[in-house]
């Protein structure tokens, strides 16, 4: 009796056995080009193009900012984002066009362009910097990937790529550590220094459906020694598009942005 | 006969003589100390600073000392260079130079910098940097990728020689270039702003970083021993076009410096007063206590027929006779110890946030200008003499009935 209940146990093991041996044969073959990955899941996150609204709180020992940000998003390089509340900062906008940058504040009517010295400064009192928005396909161009490792989660195979700059790249990062799902979603973004010590780290989180397709609907970037400091995005909706008009991310748009 | 006699009288009370003699010696060797000492740290402050980049005569594009951005470079050094090779003295050393703000960040940290474009070799002759390096190695002209930062920086920026700095800086087209450096050397200068100030790259590299071609930001002229360099700028002048360069002497680069050293030559010789004032003041109290006390003595002179314009001549050759001993002694000690204190200096490191702020060096060697030392002495023997009129006069007053009631 028990020899018979052993049998059909053993071949279901076989039969799992061999779906992951398949598996764990195909993964690294698909794996090999870190490139093609990390390319993958950038675009999935941008997306062709897209309009969104997002909540962002900036948490500090002692206080705590929220704001709601309307973004727009065209490829890699091209976004705009105005503040729609609280109402005190209402209109304050950034445009972003491949790697410049420009500020709107409208209690002044001025919009500047951002001059290198503020690129390496946060962006709008958060913990992404300024550059962390103009720079961020660098990751794309300016690095070499590869993967290390997998992991899982949610029943999805994770790829551990760890991403260094290239030689005469002008980064500032030692290394950066991504975590991609097989289903090209990020789900973490680790920034190290020369010494690989982390730096800081962005966590993608409550991967849900969103417009039609998975989508990590809460990003929290973290400062590695600064406990209690962090920055949490919140998508509250967003909404995928093939395209947006040409010549909507210009400064008059910056200035005045349809709503 | 007045010698003779003065010389006699001096040392009649030789504890009163020394007296005024150690005031004017203490005096005199006070004002050539003092004033070697202020001079010391004007020195030390011109060297500096025309070491720090500037040079004792730079020029620039028209524009670029009020905008130093890239756009006011000079695009053509050649000119230039050629107005060199006709006009500068053998002993002036050159080089050139791109210079423009920018912005030095790694993993954790950022700052604004200047970022300095040199040819190495050159470099070394003109400015501090050639010997400066305190840790790897200096610049060398293949260095595209190398750059060398002050040590104050590196550890501001918790970094270390061989790991990377990135700097932005924007274009001639008002594009963002940025570039990684690798830090191959830090350097070490007389402030501390210096070293978190300056990063130095090769010249080709910052060229190449800036999209400039063959454009350079300025050029910087060196002409050891010399100060004064105000008719070889207008040589320069006349033969650089003057509505595209602009020619600046260390006086004119540096105003702050210059207005410093106009006040400190004022200051100097207002301290020279401040101490012949309490110096005189022991000189007349002395003198006057000594003519009462030969009140007896000037009465007999007179009553002999001695005139009062004599009495006077004769305490007066005394009060020389002083002077100028106690001036002999006092520039020997003065010249001795400001020659005892420059060989080694004076060292100011453990005031060095005071010294900083106030732009001086660390290390003082007092100098002795000679128009110092000849205006003290001149203020010493001048002022000595004049403040000794008033016993003077009071002595050849005495009446020889005055002088009798007199016991």
């Amino acid at each position: 009796m028990t020899q018979g209940l052993h049998t059909p146990k053993l071949s279901v093991v076989i039969l799992f056995l061999s779906i992951f041996t398949i598996f764990g044969l195909q993964a690294p073959a698909k794996a090999q080009d870190g490139q093609v990955l990390v390319e993958a899941a950038f675009n999935y996150l941008r997306d062709k193009a897209s309009v969104s609204l997002v909540k962002m709180t900036v948490h500090r020992p002692d206080w705590q900012r929220v704001v709601t940000i309307k973004a727009w998003t065209l490829g890699e390089k091209e976004s705009l984002f105005t503040i729609i509340a609280p109402p005190k900062d209402n209109g304050n906008g950034t445009l972003k066009k491949g790697r410049e940058m420009w500020m709107y504040n409208p209690k002044v009517n001025r919009v500047i362009k951002l001059p290198p010295s503020m690129m390496s400064q946060s962006w709008m009192g958060s913990d992404f910097s300024n550059n962390d928005l103009a720079k961020s396909d660098n990751l794309i161009n300016e690095y070499t990937h590869a993967v290390t490792g997998t992991e899982t989660h949610e029943g999805k195979t994770v790829y551990i790529i760890e991403s260094i700059p290239k030689p005469k790249a002008p980064e500032v990062w030692g290394m950066q550590r991504l975590k991609i799902r097989e289903d090209n979603i990020f789900l973490e973004q680790a920034f190290y220094d020369e010494d690989l010590k982390l730096v800081k780290i962005l966590n993608f989180m409550e991967i849900q459906t969103m417009d039609g397709k998975l989508y990590p609907k809460k990003w929290i970037m973290q400062k590695a020694d600064e406990k209690g400091k962090y920055t949490i995005v919140e998508h509250k909706m967003i909404t995928f598009k093939e395209s947006l008009p040409a010549g909507f991310f210009t400064l008059s748009n910056l200035k005045n942005p349809r709503r | 006969m007045y010698f003779k006699l003065a010389w006699r009288n001096i040392w009649r009370n030789p504890r009163r003589t020394a007296v005024i003699l150690l005031a004017v010696v203490i005096g005199v060797w006070n004002m050539i100390f003092a004033g070697a000492l202020m001079r010391g740290v004007e020195v030390g402050m011109i060297k500096n600073s025309i070491a720090t980049l500037t040079g004792n005569i730079q020029i620039h594009r028209k524009g670029y000392r009020h905008d130093p951005v890239v756009e006011n470079s000079i695009t053509d050094p050649k000119e230039v260079e050629a107005a060199f090779e006709k006009i500068l003295p053998p002993n002036a050393i050159w080089t050139s130079r791109v210079r423009v703000n920018a912005v030095a960040s790694n993993a954790r940290h950022s700052s604004g910098i200047t970022l300095v474009g040199i040819h190495p070799a050159r470099e070394a002759g003109v400015s501090f940097i050639g010997q400066a390096i305190n840790q790897g190695r200096y610049l060398v002209p293949d260095d595209t990728y190398g750059i060398v930062i002050g040590r104050a920086l590196l550890d501001r920026f918790e970094t270390k020689i061989g790991h990377k700095l990135v700097l932005m800086s924007p274009t001639p087209d008002r594009d963002i270039a940025s570039r990684a450096f690798r830090i191959v050397g830090t350097f070490r200068a007389e402030m501390q702003s210096t070293e978190k100030r300056f990063a130095f790259v090769t010249m080709p590299a910052a060229q190449q970083m800036l999209q400039l071609k063959n454009s350079v930001s300025e050029f910087s002229i060196v002409l050891p021993n010399s100060l004064d360099n105000s008719r070889l700028a207008s040589a320069l002048q006349s033969v650089l076009p003057s509505n595209y360069y602009e020619i600046s002497t260390w006086r004119d680069l540096l105003p702050m410096l210059d207005a410093y050293l106009k006040l400190s030559d004022g200051f100097i010789y207002i301290w020279f007063v401040v101490i012949f004032i309490a110096m005189g003041f022991g000189i007349v109290n002395t003198t006057l206590m000594a003519v009462f006390e030969r009140m007896r003595e000037f009465g007999l002179l007179k009553a002999l027929g001695m005139k009062p314009f004599w009495i006077i001549r004769e305490v007066l050759t005394e009060a020389f006779l002083i002077l100028l001993l106690g001036m002999a002694v006092g520039n020997i000690l003065g010249f001795v110890s400001v020659l005892a204190l420059s060989e080694r200096g004076i060292d100011l490191s453990a005031l060095a946030a005071g010294t900083e702020f106030a732009g001086m060096s660390r290390m003082l060697y007092p100098v002795i200008y000679a128009k110092d030392a000849i205006t003290a002495n001149l203020v010493v023997f001048v002022l000595g003499l004049l403040v000794c009129l008033y016993p003077a006069i009071k002595a050849a007053r005495f009446t020889p009935v005055e002088a009798l009631t007199q016991t």
